[in-house]
C-alpha cells in the first residue's frame, strides 16, 4: 500500500435553511492513498461537488476530521489551508474557468506567478507543459479561440503546472462531446499512471470506468 | 507580477470597448473639470502675490453710514496725508485717481492721437510701495514735480514707436502738457493695479486743496512689519475722522483691506479704479461643483465595475484557486483602476486644452494651455490620480477580493446587494444635481430675457453717446453740435453730462422747507434729452431749447420718484422751487415718468435733468440716429467728429450695448450653469447607463424566464425602465424645492424679477425623463431582444 494522502473521519457538512438543518454531507469516512484515481458518482444534489470543494479546502466540513498529508486540516487557520492547497492541489472545472484576458501560455503560467517562481524557471516549466500536451502552436491564442476540448486541455495543464499531488476535477467533461471527453479521460488515466492522485466527480459510467475506485454518493452519504 | 496585472487590465479594456469608453470618458470629464478649476483657482489666488511688501499693504475702504450701508473702495483726498501723520505704524500712504474719475484720457503724442484707458494721477509713494521697476529715466521722484509723466514700456512703444520716449512731450485731454521722465516695466497680468501712464496727483485741485467730502481717491497705506499693528486701527481711523469732520457731517467710517484680499473679495464694493476683480463666492461655487463632478465620476466608475461584477467575481474565484492571495488581488484591481485613471487623466488633459478657450470666455480670464505643463500642475495631477485611483478602485479591490473562491465561482450568487441602495442613492443625487442645474439655466435665461425686454421707461436703441471731454474749447464744441445737426442720419442731438447706465452727479434733494433729504442723480442736459431717450413727460415741458450764458435761473426736470418724495402731484410741482444743490434759483419745469437709469438690480431712484450753465461742461454728445447700419453710422460720425475736433480721439458707446453690459455677471452665470449642467448630465447619464447595464445583467435570468412564458419585448423594456423612472421621480421630489429655493435667492439680487413658473419644472422634468429613457432603453432593449436560451442555460 502506498502512503496515505488524505483521510476523512466522520466528516459532515450541514447548512441552515431557515429553521431546518440540512446535511449536505453526512458522516463521510474516506481514506485516499497516493496514486489512486477515484470517481465520485451519484445523481445531481448528492453532494459530489460539495465533497470536492471540502477536500480542495475551498469549503470546510462543519463536523468531523480531515487530515491531509498528516496535517489536521479541520483545525487549521484559513491562511495555512490556503498555503496547503496552493502547494498540493490542482483544480479542473467543468466550465474550464480560464482567464479570458490571458493567452494559453499566460493562463498556464499564472499559478507559478502566485508562487513567486523565477521568470527563467517559469519559462522552462510552461514550455515543458505545452510540449507535453502538444499545444505549443496554440500558446498565443486566447481561450475564446479554442474548442471546448482544447480549453479543458489548457485547464488541466494549468492545474498540473504547480506539480500537485492531487487533482480535483468537477465534471471535467460535462461540457464536451464524447470524442473530446474520451481524450480528456485518456489524459487523466495517463497522468494517474505517472503518479498523480485524481478525484473526479462524474455522471458518466464510462468516465468512471477510467478510475481505479468508484464512490457512490446519495443524499450526502456514501452508499 | 505588476506587468502581468497591467497586461490583464489592458486586454480587458480592449475587449470591453463600450464599457471602457464610457468609463474613461466619465472620469476624463470629471478630471478635466477639476483641472480647469484648479488652473483657474491657481490663477485667481496668484493675484498681487508678486509684490514684496504685499503683507504690509492695505487699501482704505469707506463705509457709508446712511441710506443702506455701502462699501466704497475710494475715500476723500484729505485722508491719505493724515494716515502717516496720525497712525504710528503707517510708514507710507498714497492716493490714486483715474483720469476723469474713471474715464479715458485722450493723448496727443506727436502726430498720434490715442485713447488711454489706464492713465492715473498718483502720489509718488504708490510707486515705492508696489516696487514699480523703473527701466530707464527717473522713478517716483519725477512725480514730485508737475507736468511729468511716466509710461510703461509697452505704452511708450504705442505712443512713440521705436523712438526714445524720454524727454518727449505729450498732452492729455488737450489741457495739460507732460514730459516723459521715465519708463517702468509693464504690470504683471496678475496685478490688481494696472498703470499704463502715471502723472503727479499734486497737479489736481482736489489734491492741492484736499477735502473730506469728495470720496474719489483710492488710497493705499503700508504699515511697518510689526505684527499687532492692526490693533485698534479702526479706532485710530475714527480719531482721524473725529478730529477733522464735524459729527453731523460724518457720513462714513473707514477700515483697511489687506492687499491679498483685494482681488477676490472686492466684488461687492462700488467705486474702484482697479480692474480684473475676481469673486470669491464664484470660486467657492466652482470648487464645490468641480469636486462634486469628480466624486460622481469616481462613483460612476464603481458603478461600471459592479455592472461587471459577475465576471470580476469569477476572476477572483479562479485566481484564488490558482493560489492568489487577497493582497495580490487588491493590488491587481488597483493596478487596473490606476491604468484606467491614467488614461482618463491624459484624455482629461486634452479635454482641458480643448475647453480652455470657452472657459476663458466664460470666466473672462486668459488662462494659457502652456501653464498646464508646470510642476505645480504635475504634483496636483499626481495627487488627483492617486486619490481617484484609491476611491474608484476601492469597491473591486476591497469588496470583491474578499469573496471566498467557492462563493465567487457560484454562477448565481448575488454579489453586492448591500451596494445596491448606495448605487441607487447615487443616481438620485446625480439627477437631483442635474435638475437643479437645468432649472437654474432656465431661470437665469428667463430673467435675462425679462431684463432685456422690460420697458425701461426710455428707449436705448439707436442712441449713440460720443465722448466730448477732450474737445478743447467751447467754440469747437459748438461747431461739433452744428455739424452733427446737419447730418441726414441724425434725427436728434443733445449734449449731456451723462446718460442712463453712466453715473452722473450725486446730490441731495430736500423736501420743501425741511432738511429731510434724499439722494438724487443730477444730469446737466439740453432741450432734446427727453426726446432722445424717449422719456414720458407727465407734466410741464422739456428743458428750454435756448439758455443765455450768465442766466442764473435753473430749470429742472425731475422724475416720478423725486416727485413722490417731494409730495406733489405732477401738475402742482411745476414752477415750484427745488432745493437740490443746483443753485438758489432752481425751479421744477417738468416731470418725467420713472425710467431705469441704472441696472434692474436696483429700484429706480430720484433723477433730475437740469441746465445749470457751467460753460458747456458736458461730457457727451447724445445722438439719436436713423440708419440701422451701425458700422456706417459709426464711420460717418467718426469722420465728422475728426474733421472738427482734430486733436481729439473719437470715443463712443451705443446706449443699448451699455444696458446689456449691466448684466454681464448674469450672462456669465448663465454660461457657467449651462456648461456645468451639460457636464453633470453627461456624467449622470454615464452612471445611469452603468446601472442599467448592471440591472440588465442581474435580471438576465428573470428576463429569460419571462420571455419563455410569453412576455413581449416592449413589456420587458417597460419592466426594466420603470425602476429608473422611479429613481428620477424621487430626484425630482428632492431637487424641485431645492432649485426653487436657490433660484429665488438668486433672484433677490434684482429689484425687478420674474416669478419662477411651474413651466420651468415641467420642461426640466420632461427633458430629464426623456434623457433617462433614452439612456436606459438601450440596455433594456438589448436585454429584451436577447435569446432567452442563452440566459437560461446553466453550466
Amino acid at each position: 500500500m502506498k502512503n496515505k494522502l488524505l483521510s476523512l473521519n466522520i466528516a459532515s457538512k450541514t447548512v441552515n435553511l431557515g429553521s431546518h438543518k440540512i446535511a449536505l454531507l453526512d458522516k463521510i469516512d474516506l481514506q485516499v492513498h497516493e496514486g489512486e484515481f477515484i470517481s465520485l458518482m451519484g445523481p445531481s444534489g448528492s453532494g459530489k461537488s460539495t465533497l470536492l470543494n471540502c477536500i480542495g479546502m475551498l469549503d470546510r466540513f462543519t463536523d468531523g476530521g480531515y487530515t491531509f498529508l498528516g496535517e489536521p486540516v479541520h483545525s487549521m487557520k484559513e491562511k495555512n489551508r490556503s498555503r496547503l492547497y496552493k502547494e498540493y492541489i490542482g483544480f479542473v472545472f467543468q466550465a474550464y474557468h480560464l482567464i479570458d484576458e490571458l493567452t494559453v501560455y499566460e493562463n498556464i503560467e499564472t499559478p507559478l506567478l502566485y508562487k513567486n517562481i523565477k521568470s527563467s524557471e517559469r519559462k522552462a516549466m510552461v514550455a515543458d507543459m505545452l510540449d507535453r500536451f502538444n499545444i505549443v502552436g496554440k500558446k498565443d491564442l486566447f481561450p475564446m479561440q479554442l474548442s471546448g476540448g482544447q480549453q479543458q486541455l489548457v485547464g488541466i495543464a494549468r492545474a498540473l503546472i504547480g506539480k500537485p499531488k492531487l487533482i480535483l476535477a468537477d465534471e471535467p467533461t460535462g461540457n464536451l462531446n464524447s470524442k473530446q471527453s474520451d481524450e480528456i479521460m485518456e489524459l487523466f488515466a495517463q497522468l494517474n499512471e505517472e503518479g498523480v492522485t485524481i478525484i473526479q466527480a462524474t455522471h458518466s459510467e464510462s468516465n468512471a470506468a477510467y478510475g481505479s475506485r468508484i464512490i457512490n454518493l446519495l443524499d450526502g452519504k456514501i452508499v | 507580477m505588476i506587468k502581468n496585472y497591467i497586461k490583464i487590465a489592458w486586454r480587458s479594456l480592449k475587449t470591453n470597448r463600450l464599457f471602457s469608453a464610457v468609463n474613461i470618458l466619465g472620469l476624463a470629464l470629471g478630471l478635466a473639470t477639476t483641472l480647469l478649476l484648479f488652473l483657474f483657482i491657481l490663477h485667481e489666488r496668484s493675484f498681487d502675490s508678486m509684490y514684496a511688501k504685499k503683507d504690509r499693504i492695505y487699501r482704505v475702504l469707506l463705509h457709508t453710514t446712511e441710506e443702506g450701508i455701502e462699501t466704497w473702495a475710494q475715500v476723500p483726498s484729505a485722508l491719505s496725508p493724515q494716515l502717516t501723520e496720525h497712525i504710528p505704524s503707517a510708514q507710507q500712504s498714497g492716493r490714486l485717481l483715474k483720469n476723469d474719475y474713471g474715464g479715458n484720457a485722450f493723448i496727443k503724442a506727436g502726430d498720434n492721437i490715442l485713447t488711454e484707458s489706464k492713465l492715473f494721477w498718483i502720489d509718488p509713494s504708490i510707486l515705492d510701495m508696489f516696487d514699480v521697476n523703473i527701466l530707464s529715466g527717473m522713478g517716483a521722484k519725477a512725480l514730485t514735480k508737475p507736468n511729468t509723466i511716466l509710461l510703461s514700456k509697452s505704452t511708450a512703444k504705442r505712443y512713440f514707436g521705436s523712438e526714445n520716449p524720454l524727454g518727449k512731450t505729450l498732452t492729455v485731454d488737450n489741457r495739460n502738457t507732460f514730459e516723459v521722465k521715465g519708463i517702468f516695466e509693464d504690470f504683471s497680468e496678475h496685478s490688481s493695479l494696472q498703470f499704463n501712464a502715471v502723472v503727479p496727483i499734486m497737479m489736481r485741485q482736489e489734491a492741492k486743496h484736499p477735502s473730506w467730502g469728495n470720496a474719489s481717491f483710492e488710497t493705499f497705506v503700508m504699515l511697518n512689519s510689526d505684527t499687532g499693528n492692526l490693533n485698534d486701527i479702526d479706532q485710530k481711523l475714527q480719531n482721524i475722522i473725529d478730529s477733522n469732520v464735524e459729527k453731523e457731517q460724518q457720513w462714513y467710517t473707514f477700515s483697511l483691506q489687506p492687499l491679498e484680499q483685494i482681488h477676490l473679495q472686492s466684488s461687492a464694493y462700488t467705486d474702484s479704479y482697479l480692474e480684473n476683480y475676481g469673486d470669491i463666492s464664484q470660486i467657492k461655487n466652482l470648487t464645490i461643483l468641480g469636486i462634486l463632478i469628480l466624486i460622481i465620476a469616481c462613483i460612476n466608475y464603481m458603478n461600471l465595475i459592479t455592472a461587471r461584477s459577475q465576471k470580476k467575481a469569477k476572476d477572483v474565484g479562479v485566481n484564488k484557486t490558482l493560489g492568489a492571495s487577497r493582497t495580490q488581488l487588491i493590488l491587481r484591481f488597483y493596478v487596473e483602476t490606476g491604468l484606467i485613471t491614467a488614461i482618463a487623466m491624459i484624455l482629461g488633459g486634452l479635454f482641458t486644452i480643448l475647453i480652455l478657450p470657452s472657459f476663458n470666455n466664460i470666466v473672462n480670464r486668459n488662462l494659457e494651455a502652456s501653464s498646464l505643463f508646470s510642476l505645480q500642475i504635475f504634483v496636483f495631477l499626481g495627487f488627483i490620480w492617486l486619490v481617484t485611483t484609491l476611491i474608484s478602485g476601492s469597491y473591486p479591490a476591497l469588496y470583491l477580493s474578499r469573496f471566498s473562491p467557492k462563493d465567487a465561482l457560484k454562477p448565481t450568487s448575488n454579489k453586492g446587494i448591500m451596494a445596491s441602495f448606495i448605487r441607487k442613492g447615487l443616481v438620485v443625487v446625480q439627477f437631483s444635481a442635474s435638475v437643479v442645474l437645468i432649472v437654474s439655466v432656465l431661470v437665469v435665461r428667463q430673467q435675462l430675457e425679462f431684463v432685456q425686454n422690460k420697458n425701461l421707461g426710455f428707449n436705448p436703441e439707436q442712441v449713440i453717446a460720443i465722448s466730448t471731454t477732450a474737445v478743447p474749447d467751447v467754440a469747437t464744441n459748438h461747431a461739433l453740435v452744428n455739424a452733427f445737426k446737419k447730418l441726414p442720419n441724425v434725427s436728434l442731438i443733445s449734449r449731456a453730462q451723462g446718460y442712463p447706465t453712466v453715473s452722473v452727479s450725486l446730490n441731495s434733494i430736500y423736501k420743501p422747507n425741511s432738511d429731510v433729504g434724499m439722494s438724487v442723480n443730477t444730469n446737466l442736459a439740453e432741450h432734446n434729452i427727453v426726446d432722445i431717450l424717449q422719456l414720458k413727460l407727465l407734466a410741464g415741458q422739456r428743458l428750454p431749447s435756448h439758455k443765455q450764458d450768465g442766466d442764473s435761473l435753473v430749470e429742472v426736470l425731475i422724475n416720478k420718484t423725486a416727485l413722490d418724495f417731494l409730495g406733489y402731484t405732477p401738475e402742482e410741482a411745476i414752477g415750484k422751487k427745488v432745493e437740490a444743490n443746483l443753485g438758489n434759483n432752481s425751479y421744477i419745469y417738468g416731470v418725467v415718468d420713472d425710467f431705469n437709469f441704472a441696472s434692474l438690480h436696483k429700484p429706480v431712484g430720484a433723477y433730475a435733468f437740469h441746465n445749470t450753465v457751467t460753460k458747456g461742461n458736458y461730457n457727451y454728445l447724445l445722438v439719436r440716429f436713423k440708419n440701422q447700419n451701425l458700422a456706417t453710422t459709426v464711420s460717418e460720425f467718426e469722420r465728422t467728429f475728426k474733421s472738427i475736433a482734430t486733436t481729439s480721439a473719437f470715443q463712443y458707446a451705443f446706449v443699448d450695448k451699455n444696458v446689456e453690459h449691466l448684466y454681464q455677471k448674469e450672462q456669465q452665470m448663465a454660461k457657467v450653469s449651462l456648461l456645468f449642467s451639460i457636464l453633470a448630465i453627461i456624467v449622470a447619464c454615464l452612471g445611469l447607463f452603468a446601472l442599467a447595464a448592471y440591472m440588465a445583467e442581474q435580471r438576465q435570468k428573470e428576463i429569460g424566464v419571462r420571455k419563455v412564458f410569453g412576455a413581449s419585448v416592449p413589456k420587458i423594456v417597460q419592466l426594466l425602465s420603470i425602476d429608473f423612472m422611479k429613481l428620477v421621480l424621487i430626484s425630482f421630489a428632492i431637487s424641485f424645492p431645492l432649485a426653487l429655493y436657490i433660484m429665488n435667492q438668486w433672484l433677490q439680487d434684482f429689484a425687478y424679477r420674474v416669478t419662477i413658473s411651474w413651466k420651468v419644472f415641467l420642461i426640466t422634468g420632461c427633458l430629464v425623463l426623456l434623457i433617462t429613457f433614452i439612456t436606459v432603453s438601450y440596455q433594456a432593449i438589448k436585454a429584451a431582444i436577447a435569446n432567452p436560451i442563452n440566459s437560461l442555460r446553466t453550466e
